[in-house]
């Protein structure tokens, strides 16, 4: 049992599941507890000991279902097909059935059987599935890659296994029996049984084979998946993984919550205040009862954020947009803004609908412009400098996300400038790499000069980072 | 002391706590690893529940201790009580001076009142917090520690100190060991990721929705009057209204209150306008109960009623 349960627990990591040593021997104490018998104990119990994280849970249930239940799901039911096997029939009780008249047989009759072929007449299923695990040990099943190879497995571990010389000593023992006395009909029985047993063998071992090469695959994607997912860039993203990213995205805004707030803990721990604690306990005629502490206040930046939506950068400025609004406590105020070549308010939309809804409604444009134009950065900022401006002021940070690819128009720079004079600052987030801005329709070098900071911001891991930076 | 999973199980029914197998080992293995159990799950579904109803079964003390933003030491551990300090300073002032009496000099009043410090700090002037309380127990005791996720990462950090090895040290007395070691149950409602270091500690349980079957026999536990038939409509009913995308998913806790206001209604099986009336118990966001109203027909419709109301023959209709 062990040696599996740390099979097992290699299997977790290697699908991406942190198990440490101690909770590997929390394991192993648990299973001493619980009945072995019963799978769904099992499971209960190295779930409770081998998986801490939610996130975790589905990996963990499809490993042990590849792992543990559907081997041995499978070989039981290949020995359910095989007659005889009901309630587990032995040997013995197999031949007093056979000759219920006459007395017990002499059981020297049959020679000794050896081991597996024991196994297989019982149908012994927990000594067969020790005797393919060791098989498979020792034929290297674990290098199997390709679906190709599941034969050629097969039948290395058949030959490992000593499948051939079992199959001949029950036959043997069917002959020895038969010699016993056995009648013709039921002899034919017994050679079909025994030919039945060694088929159902060879079924188990396929299937054996067969996960193996799903544990490997299995845990190859997911693990490349999980790795890359975060750097993967946002151009290259699938609809399937904007969906995972989002959960993604939300635990990292969680981390960084908790990282503030652990910041502001910090600073909240003043020095004592003399003055505030003698005012504070005057009532109790100047003896210090409660105590006072300074503070230290900061200021939580006020941010207006400026998306592109046009389809080229969606998906920067909707994770963007999932932080701004996760972290909406830790800013005083945000404001959103959404254009192509319009620009429109969206800051409603999220008072209004669920943050998820909300982001798809305002990539569409929101209600407030129209998406499907071509981008014009020029047109955009001259439309904020004369409508909104009032939003910022000198407290305000702008945040402003896009490729800078205006279409040859003008890029009206200057509007950006006047925003900038009136901002704490202005930083702006590229989704392309710093060597392409400048080049064709990009209007980034005309717009550069006039961002305290520009950055680039090709994939999750560098937005979570910006993002943090801001709230430092 | 439970003998196996089942007998936890069990014990936990005879509170009136209808659990899933899984919570059953857990628990059990709570009890034979003598590791505390981090319980996650969506609010409502029982999690501070199977604390009591485990210390109700186990005949234990619950100590619970509700974390929030900003719980420190002082709160959770122990306090020097400082305004009775002041105040028996105060009320004792001529018995300090009779002390000072003979002093010549000032080291030696010093000196005078620095023996007397032990009268400052001892048990008296304590109060100790439920993780104090827990550890000084005589007998046997569960510690709850609720909403841990609530609490701040640094109290997380000093929470793994005392769950690893039992024992407080108080500088000014010594160091309290347990004499008993507590069962301790934390729950989390998972607003936060909580660190590896304290999830590696603990055995870990999550809770989810009930199925239909285990939440008519919740129901059936703990609603004591309702119909069968009626239960299996309500039941039923949850079911199809958690697979909607809702703001706030209605959990254990609202099926019961739900269930209740139908048996005060005197209701015997589900209809729109009942169902409509009463959404609000259910609901709490207007958003989720608009998006309900519009699917209402679709929940309340059943496929096979038969399977679903079993034994809907045996007891017809019998509203109480």
């Amino acid at each position: 049992m062990q040696v599996r349960l740390i099979e097992f627990v290699d299997l977790l990591r290697r699908g991406g599941v942190r198990v440490s040593t101690a909770e590997v021997v929390d394991a192993a104490e648990a299973l001493t507890a619980v009945s072995l018998e019963e799978r769904s104990g099992v499971r209960a119990a190295l779930r409770a000991t081998l998986v801490k994280r939610n996130s975790d849970r589905n990996i963990f249930e499809e490993l042990f279902d590849l792992y543990w239940s559907s081997f041995q799901g499978a070989l039981h039911e290949a020995f359910q097909a095989a007659p005889f096997s009901e309630d587990g029939a032995a040997l013995e009780a197999l031949l007093r059935q056979l000759q219920p008249a006459e007395g017990p047989r002499p059981l020297s009759a049959i020679p000794p059987l050896s081991e597996l072929a024991r196994a297989l007449w019982d149908a012994d299923l927990g000594a067969l599935e020790a005797a393919i695990r060791a098989a498979g040990e020792r034929a290297g099943v674990g290098r199997i890659e390709s679906f190709l190879q599941v034969g050629f497995f097969t039948r290395l571990l058949m030959e490992q296994l000593g499948a051939a010389e079992t199959g001949r000593e029950l036959l043997a023992a069917a002959v020895a029996l038969r010699r016993a006395g056995l009648g013709d009909a039921e002899a034919e029985a017994l050679a079909a049984f025994v030919q039945e047993r060694l088929e159902a063998l060879r079924r188990s071992v396929r299937s054996y084979v067969e996960r193996q090469l799903q544990q490997r695959q299995r845990d190859a994607v997911a693990q490349f998946r999980r790795r890359a997912l975060l750097e993967r860039s946002f151009y290259t993203l699938t609809e399937e993984d904007v969906r995972e990213l989002r959960g993604a995205v939300a635990q990292l805004a969680e981390r960084i919550r908790n990282a503030l707030s652990l910041r502001r803990k910090r600073e909240k721990r003043g020095r004592l205040d003399l003055h505030h604690t003698l005012r504070k306990n005057l009532s109790h005629g100047g003896v210090p009862f409660e105590l006072a502490f300074k503070r230290r206040v900061r200021d939580r930046p006020k941010v207006v954020i400026l998306c592109d939506v046009s389809s080229s950068v969606a998906n920067v400025s909707r994770f963007m947009l999932q932080f701004a609004y996760s972290l909406q406590d830790a800013f005083t105020k945000i404001r959103s803004f959404v254009f192509v070549a319009d620009i429109g308010e969206v800051t409603p939309l999220f008072q209004r609908d669920e943050i998820n809804a909300a982001i798809e409604r305002a990539l569409e444009g929101g209600d407030v412009i129209n998406p499907y134009t071509r981008s014009d950065f020029g047109a955009a900022f001259y439309q904020f400098w004369r409508e909104y401006l009032a939003a910022v002021d000198k407290r305000t940070t702008v945040i402003v996300l896009g490729d800078a690819r205006n279409n040859y128009n003008d890029p009206r720079a200057w509007c950006l400038e006047e925003i900038r004079s009136k901002a704490k600052n202005v930083l702006w987030l590229n989704p392309e790499n710093p060597a392409a801005w400048g080049f064709g329709d990009s209007a980034m070098d005309r717009y550069r000069p006039f961002c305290d900071r520009a950055v680039e911001c090709r994939n999750v891991k560098q937005l979570a980072e910006f993002v943090d930076e801001l709230l430092l | 002391m439970f003998q196996d999973a089942a007998a936890a199980l069990r014990a936990l029914a005879g509170q009136g706590y209808i659990a899933s197998p899984e919570i059953g080992t857990a628990v059990f293995l709570a009890q034979q690893l003598e590791k505390p159990v981090l319980v996650e799950g969506p609010a409502g579904v029982g999690k501070t529940e199977l604390a009591k109803a485990i210390a109700a079964a186990t005949g234990r003390e619950l100590i619970r201790l509700q974390c929030y933003e900003g719980l420190d030491e002082a709160k959770a551990l122990y306090e020097w009580e400082y305004s009775k300090q002041l105040l028996y300073t105060q009320i004792l002032k001529e018995k300090f001076t009779e002390l000072m009496a003979g002093a010549t000099t000032l080291s030696e009043a010093a000196e005078r009142v620095a023996a007397q410090d032990n009268v400052f700090f001892s048990d008296r002037f304590i109060v100790p917090r439920p993780l104090l309380q827990a550890i000084t127990a005589r007998e046997p005791t569960l510690l709850l520690i609720d909403e841990v996720d609530k609490s701040d990462p640094e109290f997380e950090a000093f929470l793994l100190e005392i769950l690893s090895d039992f024992q407080v040290s108080v500088p000014e007395i010594g160091t309290f060991t347990a004499r008993q070691r507590p069962l301790v149950f934390l729950t989390s409602n998972d607003t936060r990721e909580l660190s590896d270091a304290l999830k590696r500690r603990c055995l870990h349980l999550f809770i989810d929705y009930p199925d239909a079957v285990l939440e008519q026999r919740i129901l059936a536990a703990r609603v004591p009057g309702i119909a069968e038939r009626l239960r299996a409509r309500v039941a039923d009913f949850m079911q199809k209204l958690r697979a909607l995308d809702l703001k706030k998913t209605p959990s254990i806790s609202e099926t019961l209150d739900w269930a209740r206001a139908l048996l005060v209604l005197n209701a015997d099986d589900l209809s729109p306008a009942l169902v409509d009336g009463t959404l609000n118990v259910l609901l709490k966001y207007e958003v989720d109960i608009r998006k309900a109203r519009r699917e209402l027909a679709n929940l309340l419709r059943t496929e096979n009623a038969e399977s679903i109301a079993p034994g809907a023959e045996a007891a017809p209709l019998a509203s109480p």
